[in-house]
């Protein structure tokens, strides 16, 4: 079992939400709309630079920093992505292989997973820690994990962002598709003033049986995404759940949070 | 902070495999680059592991990859630490912490040439369990057992030098009482390509800190190290360091303040002093900017003293693994009582004002700073000291 510590801030986006207070309300975009992420954590140059997934992790990053009220240009930000910037990587190998052109450099710069970790320290000024890393299914939970980690060894406030573009059909012909989601919260220590809710993250193994918080009510494109259990966390959190929620959705190694609703 | 226990590390780079071949080549200041073996349309000097690597168990064929078999073999070089440390441990509480940058990059872009040019992937192509970044830590779970919390981080080249960090924070969080962390990864033509798009390669094996130096050597392999709550040390991670330029994506700032902080936050945070550092594993990846930077930030930090050499003159840029190569280098200084000459053809720039020792040299070595930078304009230095 880890340390309990308060989450003060959520922020998230997918394809029809543009934040959490419109998943909060069920207040979908219409069918019509561009549903794109605008990037708002990042200046005009970054992003421009930044992937859809970058924007999308740059609007979760805004909104849940604005919300816990931290401050953009000290608190540290771990980026998580199963799969990272893989559009790009495919984008670069169709220069390569399709189309036998040289690669842009621009667009290998922000090829790498931590380009959006990148983009963001540099918009916000952030010259302290930052990270990206991945885990598969699990990356929620290594978020989470790496969080924890922080606030174990003395840092006020961290930002925990998980993210997936849309699942790159031609490499995952097998699996199920997925779509575009990205979900944040800020972690702070358990006696923080404005805690929406703490948390402690814990193994469970195979053992589901007592999971008792339901996840989110996703379409099956948004359900599939390596990062749905931390949409499920977010969602849990807003509706003022209290009890185990599992961070994946039978495909992860079976990460449980216990959650405890502060409102 | 609470010093992390190193009890075993491996190495696994163009020099060879295993401590043995590695200190033979630094000692004799041999470089391991040479021709890259991939048609790339340019010159270039790449540090190729040549030396076989295991095949996976049967069972486990379906993620067999070039990054794979590196990991297998890395994991047989610490098998003795590790076998102790599941007899102390339980195998919940050891978790499997690494870097990479291309992940399974090399095996995808193979597959992705077949399925332009005939339409279909290669049979045995799987994008799960070949490329994504858990296929490794699955492996690496599989092959030792460990089943604590596992990820690999991903911060370009300093993404192994994050798993020392990660590890110490976890452990002193009671999240973990051991862990394998480090790196490691493949050569690829992409991040040939990719580099040489930005007109960063060296047409020749690379010159960190010389006058004519040109930019980098690409190299590949990987180091991994069993880090413990407790136990017979064999070298300490004192202090670490990890700053953000907040300048530009791919460039350091040319005052190199980013890797000033760092290089602060780890001496800070081991409670030491700018005259207790004996050598530095520099960055020194050969281009004019990171060099001049670097060299800068350390002269600024430590003075102009102490004995830097880059060791990417020997194994090449390994990128996402470079941290935790560079981290075995200076574990080695420490404990075999020497710093590698440092190597590459021409004259030591003489604006390069820190100390760039080009023989070999011997003496005590009680702390090195090894120092790491990357895309993303992220830093990680890393303190290590003798037990």
């Amino acid at each position: 079992m880890s340390l309990r510590v308060a989450v003060t801030g959520l922020g998230m986006f997918m394809p029809g939400f543009p934040n959490a207070t419109a998943w909060a309300e069920k207040n979908e975009l219409p069918v019509d709309d561009p549903r794109k992420p605008g990037g708002l954590a990042f200046d005009r140059v970054n992003r421009r630079r930044a992937s859809q997934m970058g924007r999308a992790i740059g609007d979760c990053v805004a909104e849940a920093m604005a919300s816990a009220g931290v401050d953009g240009q000290t608190t540290p930000v771990i980026v998580g992505s199963s799969i990272g910037e893989a559009n790009a990587m495919l984008g670069l190998l169709d220069k390569m292989w399709r189309e036998h052109e040289p690669m842009s450099p621009a667009v290998f710069t922000v090829s790498v997973h931590n380009a959006a970790s990148g983009l963001l320290s540099i918009s916000m000024k952030n010259k302290g820690y930052t990270t990206s890393i991945a885990a598969d299914y699990d990356t929620p939970a290594a978020t989470l994990f790496e969080g924890l980690g922080l606030l174990a060894t003395g840092t006020d406030a961290v930002v925990c962002v998980c993210a997936d573009e849309a699942s790159p059909r031609s490499l995952l012909e097998q699996a199920p598709h997925w779509d575009m989601l990205s979900a944040a919260l800020v972690l702070q220590p358990e006696g923080a003033a404005n805690a929406l809710a703490h948390l402690t993250i814990d193994d469970c193994g195979d053992d589901r049986e007592n999971i008792t918080i339901a996840p989110a009510e996703l379409a099956v494109g948004f359900a599939n995404s390596p990062q749905a259990g931390m949409m499920d966390l977010l969602d849990a959190i807003q509706r003022g759940e209290s009890g185990k929620l599992v961070l994946d959705r039978g495909t992860g190694r079976g990460y449980r949070v216990t959650l405890t609703s502060a409102r | 902070m609470r010093p992390l226990l190193v009890t075993g590390y491996s190495m696994l780079s163009a020099l060879g495999m295993g401590r043995q071949q590695h200190l033979s080549a630094l000692a004799s200041g041999t470089t391991g680059l040479g021709p890259s073996p991939i048609p790339l349309g340019f010159d270039t000097a790449t540090g190729t592991v040549t030396v076989e690597l295991p095949e996976l168990p049967k069972p486990m064929q379906a993620w067999s990859t070039r990054l794979a078999r590196m990991a297998a073999a890395l994991l047989e070089e610490i098998d003795e630490p590790l076998r102790r440390a599941r007899e102390k441990w339980r195998p919940e509480r050891i978790a499997i912490l690494l870097g990479t940058s291309t992940a399974g990059a090399e095996t995808t872009e193979v597959a992705y040439r077949a399925y332009v040019e005939g339409g279909k992937f290669p049979p045995d192509y799987d994008f799960q369990r070949q490329h994504t970044f858990g296929a490794v830590l699955t492996v690496v779970r599989k092959l030792t057992g460990c089943t604590g919390p596992s990820w690999m981080a991903s911060t370009a080249c300093t993404s192994s030098g994050k798993t020392f960090a990660t590890a110490q924070r976890l452990i002193a969080a009671g999240v973990i009482d051991a862990a394998i962390v480090g790196g490691l990864d493949t050569l690829c033509t992409m991040t040939l390509q990719g580099f040489h798009s930005l007109q960063a390669l060296d047409r020749t094996a690379c010159r960190p800190f010389r006058k004519t130096r040109n930019g980098i050597s690409i190299g590949e392999g990987g180091s991994f190290a069993l880090v413990e709550r407790e136990g017979d040390a064999r070298v300490l991670i004192e202090g670490i360091g990890e700053t953000s330029d907040a300048y530009h994506i791919s460039a350091p700032h040319p005052k190199g303040l980013g890797a000033q902080a760092a290089m602060r936050q780890a001496l800070a945070t081991a409670n030491r002093q700018p005259e207790d550092i004996d050598h530095v594993n520099a960055h020194g990846t050969g281009t004019h900017l990171n060099d001049t930077a670097e060299a800068n930030a350390i002269k600024i930090v430590l003075g102009t003293d102490v004995p830097c050499v880059s060791t990417k003159a020997y194994t090449g840029h390994t990128l996402g693994a470079a941290a935790a190569l560079e981290m075995a280098f200076s574990a080695c200084a420490i404990e075999e009582g020497f710093l590698p000459p440092a190597i590459g053809d021409g004259e030591i720039d003489p604006k390069i004002d820190v100390n760039i020792p080009t023989e070999k040299t011997t003496g005590t070595f009680q702390r090195v700073l090894s120092n790491s930078f990357a895309f993303g304009g992220n830093n990680v230095s890393l303190l290590v000291g003798a037990p």
